[in-house]
């Protein structure tokens, strides 16, 4: 069984890849307003299908991903102005429920549109295929997916510690109120942290289209996995949500490996694990939710 | 004392009709919803049953054991129904006909395939339209070994259904002879399969069979066609659901499907004047062609409304019996009975290929049937039911 590990952990990666991209967004969010997202796979789902609409009306993949991944991030931003905002000095419960209930009127909304079952979205010419190399079979797409998340994080990194808009969002984590006494519109830092949140999620969103079905419930299916990821990694670290998606990723391909039946649950035991023994989680600031 | 007979108030024969209309098989359950109301329609044109009208009551089973529970006894005691017919999910069939053997109404399952419906928890009051798993995994077993090779490759969902499907196979197995190279059951909601996918490549079998369904099917296939699977590995199953493949791109079209009907192939209707009356009717009237569930969903109402005429009566005894064993002309070639031993329906099942694009300037034209096996053949022998299935019909 041994020589099969290769190819599970470079599977492992990409998923896992995949899982920090959303852990990152929910956990930016959660950081900064203390929202826990439930509405995020649902913006991930909108973008997969905004993607599909311009896809099957002409337009090339790359455009498609380019353009539904802003068109998300706005309504996103609509969204928090006018909904979540409101509720952000009120206990997270409030906004808990909020994107709980978006997150359900979303999907009926998909279902109305683009009908119950999946939406045929394929990944463009130029990506599919695969490479051997030795045993290892890569395909293209998630070599793709891979190396577009990567781009992803890097800039996201050099957007927080290399800009003024990075330094005071990260000041904004840190202590809201002082950044405001100070002279910074914080609801804009709110606006800003959020969309970008969502622009992630959109994103992550039009390439799972790719590599699953697009149908209504396609970004919820991947939002546990997020969560878990966000609760390994700790909550505020961005690292944390990093390594916790690896970590998850790679739990998951190689458990597959030897012990199909175990494969879904294995995300479970290793949360479980890493509470008991670092109840923040691996990288987590310690009394970020109080 | 006016005491008010089952449907007799409006003096109609009322047929309930439980549906997964909302969740993952809302387009199965939409189809079969076509086929019936298509057949009640034609039905009452030509003047009803036992000069009633017949009307179809149609509740949404939101494709939860529990709810279909609930909408079958609401069926029963509040439209009067007189008979049942429906659902696409297993648990949802088996949940329904338990309920009416308990209110003694003649429930048909059109389209949930699970094999304890006419197995080991069949009930007199109980009939089956579609195949049974058993038809499908032995249609499709003779047809894979025959047309694509005998080294095979398991890949099924792990909870009641999917075992039940490689049940079937690995009894096929050894009457063919196959060599299986590798057997994985991956857990139902999967999302990524390339992990189960590397390993079918490295067992070089020429066949994997995939006995998924639904999303997991769909993400399966995407991800194969991705890691280049499907060019160097022939992928099989035990039935492929048109309305699933209409949702596919393009190239993950793919594979060697057992077929329960199909619309356009001289293998599946022949000559038969009844199913190009159909096709013809359903398409100008649905602007889509019909598909097997809208077929189970026809002849399934079609059906009972004859077993109603025979019996001259709506009494779920005589029903049941002039339901048993009559043969009929279906929409197919030859022939069709719900067998008196389990009220299974014996007909053919088919077997062909998938392929990327509409053929004959018809968009849905995406199957091509290369096989079929008579019914027969492929159900469990009626001598081995009789000790498994017990239909104790009231004295």
């Amino acid at each position: 069984m041994i020589e099969h590990l290769a190819p599970e952990i470079v599977n492992g990666i990409v998923l896992g890849a995949f899982y920090a991209i959303i852990a990152i967004g929910l956990s930016l969010i959660m950081n900064l307003t203390g929202t826990i997202n439930l509405a995020h796979g649902s913006f991930m789902t909108l973008a997969g299908y905004l993607a599909f609409t311009l896809m099957s009306r002409g337009s090339n993949f790359w455009f498609a991903l380019a353009a539904s991944a802003i068109c998300t991030a706005i309504i996103g931003l609509v969204v928090e102005r006018l909904l979540i905002s409101p509720l952000y000095k009120r206990v997270p419960l409030y906004s808990l429920l909020l994107t709980f209930g978006l997150s359900l009127v979303f999907e009926e909304v998909f279902r109305l549109i683009w009908g119950p079952s999946t939406v045929p979205f394929s990944a463009p010419p130029e990506l599919s295929g695969a490479t051997q190399i030795g045993d290892v079979f890569l395909p293209t797409y998630r070599l793709f997916i891979m190396v577009a998340l990567v781009v992803v994080m890097v800039a996201l990194l050099v957007f927080l510690y290399r800009t003024r808009l990075g330094l005071r969002l990260r000041g904004a984590v840190q202590d809201a109120e002082m950044l405001a006494a100070l002279g910074t519109n914080t609801q804009l830092l709110y606006m800003t942290n959020f969309g970008l949140g969502i622009l992630l999620a959109a994103i992550a969103g039009v390439l799972a289209a790719g590599l699953l079905g697009l149908g209504p419930t396609m970004g919820n299916d991947l939002l546990m996995p997020a969560f878990i990821t966000v609760v390994i990694g700790g909550m505020g670290s961005l690292a944390g949500s990093i390594v916790g998606g690896l970590l998850v990723g790679l739990a998951i391909s190689i458990t597959t490996l030897y012990l199909p039946a175990a494969s879904e649950v294995i995300m479970y035991v290793l949360m479980a694990v890493v509470l008991l023994i670092r109840p923040r989680g691996l990288f987590g600031e310690e009394g970020i939710f109080g | 004392m006016f005491l008010p007979k089952r449907g007799a108030a409006a003096d109609l024969i009322v047929i309930g009709a439980s549906e997964e209309i909302t969740g993952v098989y809302a387009e199965p359950a939409r189809n079969e919803i076509r086929g019936m109301q298509l057949a009640v329609d034609q039905i009452n044109k030509a003047g009803g049953v036992l000069s009633r009208q017949v009307k179809l009551v149609i509740e949404d089973n939101a494709n939860n054991p529990g709810t279909a529970v609930e909408k079958a006894r609401k069926l029963i005691q509040v439209d009067k129904i007189n008979a049942l017919i429906g659902t696409v999910n297993s648990a949802n069939s088996q949940a329904t006909s338990n309920v009416c053997l308990e209110a003694t109404i003649p429930f048909v399952d059109t389209g949930g395939h699970t094999d304890s419906v006419t197995g080991q928890q069949c009930h007199w009051t109980s009939f089956r339209t579609c195949h049974s798993t058993w038809m499908e995994t032995h249609a499709t077993g003779y047809s894979i070994a025959n047309k694509l090779g005998k080294k095979w490759y398991y890949l099924a969902p792990d909870y009641a259904f999917g075992h039940s499907l490689l049940d079937g196979y690995k009894d096929i197995e050894k009457k063919l002879g196959v060599t299986v190279v590798g057997e994985d059951l991956a857990p139902l909601g999967t999302t990524d399969f390339s992990a189960y996918l590397t390993k079918v490549l490295n067992a070089k079998p020429d066949v994997l069979i995939i006995m998924q369904q639904g999303q997991d099917l769909i993400n399966c296939l995407k991800q194969a066609n991705s890691l280049g699977l499907l060019k160097r590995i022939a992928v099989a199953g035990p039935q492929g659901e048109i309305e699933n493949f209409w949702s596919l791109p393009k190239e993950a079209r793919v594979g060697y499907w057992g077929f329960e009907w199909y619309y356009k192939s001289a293998l599946v209707t022949g000559k038969n004047k009844a199913a190009a009356d159909f096709i013809k009717t359903y398409t100008d009237l649905y602007k889509q062609p019909p598909t097997a569930r809208s077929v189970f969903g026809y002849v399934t109402a079609q059906q009972l409304a004859a077993a109603i005429t025979k019996a001259k009566s709506t009494d779920a005894v005589k029903v049941s019996q002039a339901l048993s064993g009559e043969h009929f002309q279906g929409l197919w070639q030859g022939d069709a009975y719900y067998r008196d031993v389990d009220h299974q329906l014996i007909w053919p099942m088919w077997f062909g290929q998938v392929r990327g694009d509409g053929a004959g300037g018809d968009e849905w034209n995406i199957f091509e049937v290369v096989d079929s096996q008579p019914g027969d053949k492929v159900e469990k022998p009626a001598d081995d039911q009789k000790a498994v299935c017990k239909l104790n019909y009231p004295a």
